[in-house]
């Protein structure tokens, strides 16, 4: 998804007014509970919220030029992998094999083989459509974030096709954009 | 209730920038190896093992050398080791780790018959020598005052079509503008690849 991008792709960039900021930080807190504690630091009201537009529906979140969430049309608000790396519970796992990691690397969606062989893991309450954090077989922090297409479940008994769609993963054009200025 | 959430301190590798221990899926493990061995040695222990391994063997290296002869023979093996290391960046890596099949540099020339009179040279290869095909165009244009230009060919690969009958001064030409084409990787067909080297 972010294979290509540089501070050219960006079309606009815009400070929010104080109630799309509102919206954003409450729709954020929904869907991370996990990140109440800290989203006065995160998110603080009183500091202005960029909102970054790119092509393919793309809009960024950024607080202070650091890029901290994305999101897809209206789709849920997804961390960066940097903020997922700090903060790494507040998404539920899947866990692929070793030999899916350098695809995954390069940006290929996740196939359900790849959760369901030994060395994968599969969080069976997760839902169609939600984001998830994608970890790799042996490495302690997280490799990609990704975008269900398939029930944790329903991977588990059809194995086939893809399970998530890789939507941001290590040392693509958004990792590599530590900070937008 | 939820007591502070504390930020976790990720150790990102200096050169790749990915967390160090992806360091080996980043684009130069090898590079990322001596920073490894000094900034997180813990989490590839072998790489230690090896660090230890080359530097007792560079160090016999260099004593075996110096009991031999002097200054030359030092020169010669650190200088193809870092030779070595740097063909190996060159090679470019899939998606999934193979590597492209390396299209070995040659400059193929061909001939091929416009009219009954009349007919093409083309030139293909050049990108492969790091030259712009539209400069290079340009330039075979003006030399042999005829109409040159850039094609697509049938897969992704383009080629430099030149009006006329040139082979014979093309090769000349090339070598000339640009010394980094050697003679010997310039090839004309002749009803199938005939390696008629330049």
């Amino acid at each position: 998804m972010f294979k290509k991008f540089c501070l050219e792709e960006i079309s606009s960039q815009n400070q929010v007014k104080a109630s799309v900021q509102r919206r954003i930080r409450q729709s954020i807190q929904d869907e991370y509970p996990g990140l109440e504690s800290v989203m006065e630091d995160l998110l603080p009201k009183k500091i202005p919220l960029i909102v970054v537009k790119c092509p393919n529906h793309l809009t960024l979140v950024v607080v202070n030029n650091v890029p901290l969430f994305f999101c897809i049309r209206d789709g849920p608000y997804m961390p960066t992998l940097r903020l997922l790396h700090q903060y790494p519970n507040i998404m539920k796992r899947f866990q692929v094999d070793r030999g899916a990691i350098k695809f995954v690397l390069s940006g290929a969606n996740i196939m359900c083989p790849g959760l369901t062989s030994p060395g994968g893991v599969l969080d069976e309450e997760v839902d169609v459509e939600r984001p998830v954090a994608i970890y790799a077989e042996g490495k302690q922090h997280a490799l990609a974030i990704g975008f269900t297409k398939m029930s944790a479940k329903d991977i588990k008994s059809i194995n086939k096709g893809i399970g998530v769609d890789n939507m941001h993963y290590l040392n693509d054009g958004l990792w590599k954009m530590e900070r937008l200025d | 209730m939820a007591e502070k959430l504390e930020p976790v301190k990720v150790l990102y590798c200096g050169v790749c920038s990915l967390p160090a221990e992806y360091c080996e899926f980043g684009p130069d493990f090898a590079r990322c190896k001596p920073w490894l061995v000094e900034n997180a040695p813990d989490l590839y222990p072998d790489l230690l093992k090896e660090a230890n391994e080359k530097a007792a063997d560079n160090v016999s290296d260099k004593l075996q050398s110096v009991g031999i002869s002097s200054g030359g023979a030092d020169g010669a093996p650190s200088s193809a080791q870092t030779a070595g290391t740097s063909k190996k960046e060159e090679v470019k890596r899939l998606p999934g780790g193979k590597v492209k099949k390396k299209d070995r540099q040659e400059v193929i020339i061909e001939k091929v018959v416009r009219n009954k009179r009349k007919c093409i040279t083309i030139v293909k290869g050049l990108e492969l020598f790091g030259i712009k095909l539209s400069d290079a165009s340009k330039k075979l244009g003006k030399k042999f005052a005829t109409g040159a230009s850039v094609v697509k060919g049938p897969t992704e690969k383009e080629q430099i079509d030149v009006q006329g009958d040139i082979i014979y001064d093309i090769v000349e030409f090339i070598t000339d503008t640009w010394p980094d084409v050697p003679e010997r990787s310039i090839f004309f067909i002749e009803d199938g690849k005939k390696v008629q080297a330049g």
